[in-house]
């Protein structure tokens, strides 16, 4: 009995485990739900950030700071530095176009670009196509999903305000940011990545000002 | 051929004008020999520094500048501490080949020895202190002058250099030869600036400032 009791419930966690996070999404129309996604809007946004995470043995952690910039052409920059200032990488988005204007050769891997390049399009809504948009409730949260080229993006509100986004595939997470002090359009004050597959989060904290003279 | 033949001629020219282009304001030193002598002299009364930093980090294609401050202490033969106070905490001890660095979240020790690169960096933050860079072979130094300063321009030898960093600038004043500045150019053309104020020699300075833990 005992047995049978443990294979059960070690079934019921694997059944489950399986069962997609969405699956209990109710739609609705656009008509019901006030709130528009629009991309942030800033000129300029500095973070303090850290990576942690681990591969097979070996765990990982690195800081520094994370600096967003917006031109007045729309072009926007992303660069990492440490926190003596060595730039790690620099990112670039013109009219939606990506380039890397700068990486250090640790870091120059197309699996690790392209995994910053997807965290950093989620956040600041970059190529994100409206038009096969769909919105769900669950309980008291708004859902409002976007086709990416591969799976879901899912911006979630509650009470109007930007709770996390989430990407998934068709069944599960692959990325879940968590964001919080979002005020109005602007980039939130935290931020915190969560890549369930690839085993790493980022955080990055707002630094509202640089070192006073 | 021709056309290859061209770019070699462009690139040695170019080449040439990096070699014995002047610092503005500087020109060649005199009578580098006499400066090392002073430097040697000067260096061997210096137990240990302390001083206030301001580090500005210029991102060139961005017209844009991160500022930070905290304060730097160096114990003879080869003790750093670099605390970053504002606008984030950030600490980093070297201590005969060991180096920690502490950021919000965690403390990771390191073993210079184990990794060419980290020595490297370890040395050259102490040779410019220390004033010991003429005996640095993973760079070549040109001295210059002006009634102020003199200044030390060291330029990469080394592969592992060469890939971080462009140039690096120690401007000491005449006075007591205390590094005023220190400019690191990335290849990249970003450039970070530390600013040493309020510098003190031989005061007393606890082991505990030093200790890694």
């Amino acid at each position: 009995m005992k047995r049978f009791l443990k294979l059960s419930s070690l079934l019921i966690v694997i059944f489950s485990s399986c069962v997609s996070p969405y699956k209990n999404l109710q739609p609705v129309a656009h008509t019901e739900i006030a709130q528009q996604l629009k991309p942030p809007v800033f000129n300029k946004a500095l973070y303090r950030s850290v990576v942690d995470g681990g591969y097979l043995f070996k765990k990982f952690h690195l800081s520094g700071l994370l600096l967003f910039k917006t031109f007045e052409n729309g072009t926007i920059r992303a660069v990492f530095q440490n926190e003596m200032g060595y730039t790690f990488f620099d990112f670039e988005w013109d009219k939606g176009n990506f380039k890397v204007n700068q990486i250090i050769p640790q870091l120059d891997k197309s699996a690790v670009v392209k995994t910053l390049r997807k965290d950093f399009e989620l956040l600041l809504r970059i190529g994100i196509k409206e038009g096969k948009d769909r919105l769900y409730k669950k309980k008291d949260e708004t859902y409002h999903r976007f086709t990416l080229e591969k799976g879901y993006v899912y911006y979630i509100f509650k009470n109007n305000e930007l709770e996390r986004i989430e990407n998934a595939g068709q069944k599960n997470k692959v990325i879940t940011i968590n964001v919080s002090n979002t005020v109005d359009d602007a980039l939130p004050q935290t931020i915190r990545y969560i890549h369930h597959k690839a085993n790493f989060t980022i955080e990055l904290n707002k630094i509202d000002a640089d070192a006073n003279e | 051929m021709l056309m290859r033949h061209s770019v070699f001629t462009l690139l040695f020219v170019i080449s040439c004008f990096a070699c014995f282009a002047q610092p503005k304001g500087y020109s060649a030193a005199k009578n580098v020999e006499s400066f090392k002598t002073a430097l040697a002299q000067s260096n061997a009364a210096v137990q240990t520094i302390s001083s206030d930093f301001l580090q500005t980090k210029n991102l060139s294609l961005l017209a844009e500048k991160i500022k930070s401050k905290g304060k730097f202490f160096f114990k003879k033969d080869n003790k750093v501490r670099i605390e970053y106070t504002s606008p984030f905490s950030y600490l980093l001890v070297m201590n005969n080949g060991q180096m920690m660095v502490k950021d919000e979240q965690k403390c990771s020790k390191i073993n210079t020895r184990n990794s060419k690169m980290m020595q490297s960096v370890n040395r050259i933050i102490i040779d410019c202190m220390r004033g010991s860079v003429f005996q640095n072979p993973d760079f070549r130094v040109t001295v210059y002058e002006n009634a102020q300063h003199y200044l030390l321009s060291l330029v990469p030898a080394a592969d592992a250099m060469k890939k971080m960093f462009s140039q690096i600038d120690v401007y000491m004043n005449r006075k007591g030869f205390d590094v005023d500045r220190l400019t690191m150019t990335e290849q990249g053309g970003d450039f970070t600036n530390m600013e040493f104020t309020n510098t003190h020699h031989n005061a007393p300075l606890d082991e505990a400032l030093f200790k890694i833990k």
